[in-house]
């Protein structure tokens, strides 16, 4: 089976089945255009992902690598959070910078299916907070005018169900 | 920290590495390309939570409702959402005038403009009054051609206004008015329009028989129509015409404390399309009825029977004989129907809804008769008190089952539930 090196930003290498690797949309669409396979001492630097974030991102893949790819006709449809397998819930039972990381690197990676369930996991744990719970939770500055967060409140406040 | 930064300290620091990692390997152009593959998307925390394409996706893990907390956030998150109608869907705007009345001009005509900006379609005015209603006009002239439903809650709106609130919304089709003392029937008469496809009355103390009359003569294309209304008398129920003949397939009728066999019979007879009937809390109908709509209503798919006390065995025997297109029954809180009824609707093959909640007389016995049904999907069994373990484990049979509620079994347990959740993995199981 074609292996291929990955490099973590802190310069640890990994060699993983290009099996694996290619949960990466990025990944796969270098090697496929740059024909990377054939190279033995081809590395694939990757510039934003610790090796201890790297590491559970294979480990991920390597569980997933066999799934089914996911539908592309998603978009534009709300989309369930209670539906996390247990072997990814206990996958991610990691700390928030863990999981912020984990989200980070499957966006940055285009690893779909890491991306929906840690999406997921980061939804189910902001669901039901107020805006300022949120805010704390992700370090977002509320840039909000006095004024307009009245405003926004109440055009918010005053939605219901139909 | 503001996003600019951000973008670009990020950006600095990218190409210092990518530069260092090509020197060191040695093949600049070729490892560029690689890194531009990678580098096109966000780098780090912050940059995530301001990308479009991340925020886009995200915020489909949330329901509307859900939505409308995430807009409070910060500018980026609001004007994402803000932007996109789908994001809004289902949602109505519902607002509270007594609150509302003391906003400057400037902010009536902003939330109006938000209203529009994400799509709404749907207006709730609670606590209304007639002065409100210029208001409306004068500051929502967008309304005339956006407002599609219109729901009134609690409000002091006289016929006059409703007149005018309605002359103004030029697009609607659905009206519901829930608890307004100041409107009459006299008001319906004035204002409902034939583009109206959905009514709903209920709680009003001033309007009864005569908004059945309205309706017939002023509704053609009504394919909706609830009505809550206390002393509602049979004879209103002769009031609807062959026009609606057609359209009308939904009839709600909660809580008529008046209605009899013979309501149910004018009903049945001028609406032969009805494919969703409730009768819910209209306690005097009894097992006649239930022979009428049968004979009449052949369409019929759902029927509400809840807080029915006078139905018994032998309605649910004419149910599962001559309602083969049935395939929603709710029974909740008849308390004089017993294993015997159950067992004759335990036969039939379209039946996907059962609500039997709180059916004081319900044993085992009748829980086994509905264990052998295939195309159940959804059943309640919720405070039925005489149901014992023996009983609720037959469940585990229903094999197509998706939701059951046994909320308040005395006879539920822990070892029950995780027994249940065994051998019912797809069913959503409501302690």
């Amino acid at each position: 089976m074609p292996k291929i090196r990955l490099q973590s930003c802190d310069n640890d290498i990994f060699e993983v089945d290009y099996d694996v690797a290619k949960c990466s949309t990025t990944i796969k669409t270098m090697v496929d255009d740059l024909g990377l396979d054939d190279n033995d001492d081809e590395i694939v630097p990757l510039p934003n992902v610790n090796s201890a974030i790297l590491r559970k991102v294979i480990q991920w893949a390597t569980q997933h690598k066999d799934d089914p790819p996911p539908p592309e006709d998603e978009d534009n449809r709300e989309k369930r959070t209670d539906d996390i397998s247990s072997w990814d819930s206990d996958f991610l039972k990691v700390d928030q910078g863990t999981l912020f990381e984990l989200i980070l690197a499957a966006n940055y990676l285009d690893i779909k299916g890491l991306l929906d369930v840690t999406c997921k996991t980061v939804a189910n744990m902001i669901k039901g907070k107020t805006p300022e719970e949120i805010r704390k939770t992700f370090n977002i500055k509320n840039d909000f005018t006095t004024e307009e967060e009245e405003q926004i409140r109440r055009e918010n406040e005053w939605c219901e169900d139909k | 920290m503001s996003g600019q930064g951000v973008v670009e300290r990020a950006s600095a620091e990218l190409s210092k590495r990518i530069n260092g990692l090509s020197l060191r390997v040695g093949k600049q152009h070729r490892n560029l390309r690689k890194a531009v593959y990678i580098t096109s998307r966000p780098v780090t925390w912050n940059e995530l939570l301001i990308d479009e394409e991340f925020l886009n996706n995200f915020f489909w893990y949330f329901t509307p409702l859900e939505r409308s907390n995430l807009a409070r956030v910060c500018t980026r998150w609001k004007d994402l959402l803000y932007r996109n109608p789908n994001f809004w869907a289902g949602l109505a705007l519902c607002i509270n005038y007594k609150q509302f009345r003391q906003s400057t001009t400037y902010e009536k005509a902003k939330l109006y403009a938000s209203f529009i900006k994400r799509g709404f379609y749907s207006l709730g005015m609670i606590g209304a009054k007639d002065e409100d209603v210029t208001d409306l006009i004068n500051y929502f002239p967008l309304g005339s051609k956006h407002v599609h439903s219109l729901i009134l809650r609690w409000c002091g709106i006289s016929d006059r206004g409703l007149e005018n609130l309605i002359d103004h919304l030029q697009v609607l089709y659905e009206l519901e008015i829930f608890c307004c003392n100041d409107l009459s029937e006299g008001g319906l008469w004035a204002c409902l329009s034939p583009k109206i496809v959905s009514l709903k009355l209920a709680d009003c103390i001033n309007i009864s028989d005569e908004a059945v009359g309205a309706v017939a003569q002023l509704l053609p294309s009504l394919c909706e129509f609830s009505l809550q209304a206390y002393h509602l008398t049979d004879a209103a129920l002769g009031y609807f015409t062959s026009k609606q003949r057609d359209c009308l397939n939904i009839l709600k009728l909660h809580s008529c404390w008046e209605i009899t066999n013979d309501g149910i019979r004018n009903v049945v007879e001028s609406l032969p399309n009805l494919t969703i009937l409730s009768l819910s809390g209209c306690t005097k109908i009894s097992d006649d009825a239930i022979e009428i709509i049968s004979e009449s209503l052949k369409k019929l798919r759902s029927l509400d029977l809840s807080w029915c006390p006078r139905i018994t065995d032998l309605a649910l025997e004419v149910i599962a004989c001559d309602m083969t297109a049935l395939q929603q029954l709710s029974l909740d809180r008849c308390v004089n129907i017993t294993d015997i009824g159950v067992g004759y609707l335990s036969t039939m093959p379209t039946l996907k809804v059962l609500f039997l909640r709180w059916c004081s007389q319900l044993r085992d016995n009748g829980v086994h008769h509905l264990s052998t049904m295939q195309s159940l999907q959804v059943l309640s069994l919720a405070g039925c008190p005489l149901l014992t373990m023996g009983g609720l484990c037959s469940l585990t049979q229903m094999k197509n089952l998706r939701e059951l509620e046994l909320t308040n079994c005395p006879a539920t347990t822990s070892e029950l539930y995780q027994y249940l959740h065994e051998q019912l993995p797809q069913c959503l199981i409501i302690e």
